[in-house]
């Protein structure tokens, strides 16, 4: 099994922050490359830039811990996935990290450089307004 | 006018495969006239046994440690000099058809402009031209990935692309089923009609393309084929040429298991570990595939479909070449063929490739026929050469000079201006840092008709491990001197010029981002 972290310092606090790491059909919109996300009866389901898709289960959002799980079920087929968000408060900063688990390890790689897109862009998107890629947050979204 | 150069390549393929080189199966009679016209390089190695560390290399003049590709997995830095870059600001045309692989294949959320490419058929980055190349149309393995071939046969022969085995698992390791008479991994019969296999298709692009150019254009040509690269499925029309039941098995094949065990034996850890399934150091080969489990039918067979593969590369290179002799522009074109790497296709028995340095992987094919209007005699070559000298050659053809970041030195057109060049010998190493943990680094410098590999201490290895072999007395590389003493002193010189020659490791390695 393989498994990585990537962490990111954010000026926001951690609330502002962990409202939208909680809210897991908002993912789209600090996620370079996925296109969009919608929960339905606790799976998540992420259409990405390519064409493709990920069914996600949502395995647990814990308000009090700051700590969102989840694991892919679909349509690509882990023997053991686990995804985890999680803020912690630095002052009126926070500290997101986010980590995955999985075997078959081959998306490894792949999921630790775009996750660390992701932080980077959830950062611009709180900190600023705009997508680290130059997209513009949705509207309402934007500071 | 000056000279156009087109140059072309295929992927994994084996020393062997051309009838010039003594291949007696797959028959390749363009490949074979251009080398009874040009330059045969008889030891051609690659500075790294899997694609994208080696297709950089061939596109920056560099070694591997210079360019900073690795590994598989790791995108050559945006900001890269080419040679590709250095023809198209001098004046050349400059295009890319078939495989490129500078950047991961496996990307799903497309940060790389390759894939992003790929898959919105655009054929240049959203900057202009790529890494230098003015119009890039990619192909790959099959019909899956971010491709423009995949992206064109889902559009116009969706019920094609069924036909290709996927060449990756639902979990994307690569696939370890099979297929085919045998079972035989990455093989599959594919009812794929011969006209829109992708082997066709790049050439038929590469064909619009240069059909596109003005004729008194200089141009650079990257005629890239995906083949024979696993999965082994070419259009199942295509089979009758070399019935599987009539091969020979290839003589790099023991054919006794306790001898095929014992040769194993003889070379550091890795090499039984894999065999056995007990160790998965790298992901070029199916992680859950045991080459143990490897029989002599699904050698032949695997070999009947690279033979195969083979000759429909060399049949649709042919096409590309008469094209361009109707435009009037073979007098001044230049033709490199060469590979990026090899496959062991059932040498010591195995199956694709890994950190494995012997010549099933290594020696790879090398030919350039020199524009007719140059002056120059055919010629056999054999003191080694690497692939990084394809980018200074080419600076050479166009009459540039040769910047100072290549490594390479052109490639010499007789054996007595190889001999002028002076070098110590070549250079190949693998690093790789599978997700598991796996680590293993090896270097090797072939020189003199001799290959020695050192290992640097990772997971499956202490540092004292190596090979050597002598290549005239041991062509199989099945006796290991590394620890003979009568071959110590012939050891210590390639270790003192393996020292020399390669260059120091980058301080902050680029980071993996992606298995390949």
């Amino acid at each position: 099994m393989a498994e990585f972290t990537n962490e990111i310092r954010i000026d926001a606090p951690a609330d502002e922050v962990w409202a939208v790491v909680s809210a897991a059909e908002r993912q789209a919109e600090w996620f370079p490359g996925m296109v969009s996300s919608t929960v339905e009866d606790g799976i998540r389901t992420i259409g990405t830039v390519a064409g493709g898709f990920f069914l996600e289960k949502i395995l647990s959002v814990d308000h009090e811990q700051m700590r969102f799980d989840y694991t892919i079920t679909g349509p690509l087929q882990f023997d053991h996935h686990l995804g985890s968000l999680h803020v912690e408060s630095e002052g009126n900063a926070s500290r997101v990290s986010y980590t995955q688990e999985l075997r078959p390890e081959a998306l490894t790689y792949a999921l630790r450089a775009a996750t660390g897109d992701a932080l980077s862009a959830l950062k611009d998107l709180l900190e600023s307004g705009t997508y680290s890629r130059g997209f513009k947050a949705v509207p309402g979204e934007e500071s | 006018m000056g000279r156009k150069i087109l140059f072309v390549t295929t992927d994994q393929q084996r020393y062997d495969a051309l009838g010039c080189n003594g291949g007696a199966v797959a028959r390749t009679p363009v490949a074979d006239a251009l080398a009874a016209d040009g330059v045969r390089y008889e030891r051609a190695h690659p500075q790294n046994v899997v694609c994208m560390p080696s297709r950089a290399t061939m596109l920056t003049g560099q070694h591997i440690r210079n360019h900073g590709v690795w590994m598989n997995g790791v995108p050559l830095p945006a900001d890269a000099p080419t040679v590709a870059g250095l023809l198209h600001d001098s004046g050349y045309r400059t295009g890319l058809f078939g495989k490129a692989h500078f950047e991961p294949f496996l990307d799903p959320f497309l940060r790389f402009p390759e894939n992003r490419m790929g898959v919105s058929g655009a054929t240049q980055d959203e900057a202009g031209p790529h890494r230098g190349f003015e119009r890039m149309e990619f192909a790959g393995h099959g019909a899956a990935g971010f491709v423009h071939y995949g992206s064109w046969l889902r559009d116009n022969h969706p019920e094609q692309m069924a036909g290709y085995f996927p060449v990756l698992d639902m979990a994307l390791e690569v696939n370890p089923e099979g297929g085919g008479d045998t079972g035989a991994p990455q093989v599959k019969h594919n009812p794929v009609p011969r006209g829109i296999y992708h082997t066709d298709w790049v050439a038929d692009r590469a064909i619009s393309w240069l059909d596109s150019l003005d004729s008194a254009e200089n141009w650079f040509c990257w005629l890239s084929f995906p083949d024979p690269h696993h999965p082994w499925n070419p259009p199942a029309s295509e089979l009758h040429r070399v019935p599987w039941r009539d091969l020979n098995l290839p003589a790099g094949y023991p054919t006794d298991p306790s001898e095929r065990e014992r040769l194993l034996d003889s070379k550091p850890a890795h090499w039984r570990r894999w065999y056995d399934g007990d160790l998965v150091s790298n992901y070029e080969a199916p992680a859950r595939w045991v080459p143990a489990t490897l029989t002599p039918e699904q050698v032949l067979e695997v070999n009947a479909m690279v033979h195969i593969q083979n000759e429909l590369v060399d049949e649709a290179l042919g096409r590309v070449l008469s094209a361009v002799s109707d435009r009037g522009w073979n007098n001044d074109l230049d033709v490199i063929y060469t590979t990026d790497h090899g496959e062991f296709q059932g040498d010591f028995g195995l199956l694709f490739k890994g950190p494995y340095h012997v010549d099933s992987l290594m020696r790879l094919p090398l030919i350039w026929r020199p524009a007719p209007s140059t002056t120059g005699q055919p010629a056999v070559v054999t003191t080694p050469v690497g692939l990084m000298d394809l980018a200074p050659t080419f600076c050479d053809i166009a009459g540039l000079e040769v910047p100072d970041w290549m490594d390479g030195i052109p490639l010499p057109r007789s054996e007595i201006d190889a001999s002028n060049h002076g070098r110590a010998g070549v250079i190949t190493e693998w690093d790789s840092l599978h997700p598991n943990g796996t680590e293993v680094h090896l270097q090797s410098i072939v020189a003199d008709q001799m290959l020695c590999t050192r290992y640097e201490a990772g997971t499956c290895h202490d540092g004292t491990e190596g090979e050597l072999y002598d290549l005239a007395e041991d062509p199989l590389q099945r006796v290991n001197l590394w620890d003979d003493p009568a071959a110590g002193p012939r050891k210590v010189e390639l270790l003192e010029a393996l020292e020399e020659t390669i260059p120091d490791r980058p301080t902050h390695p680029l980071p993996a981002e992606a298995a390949v």
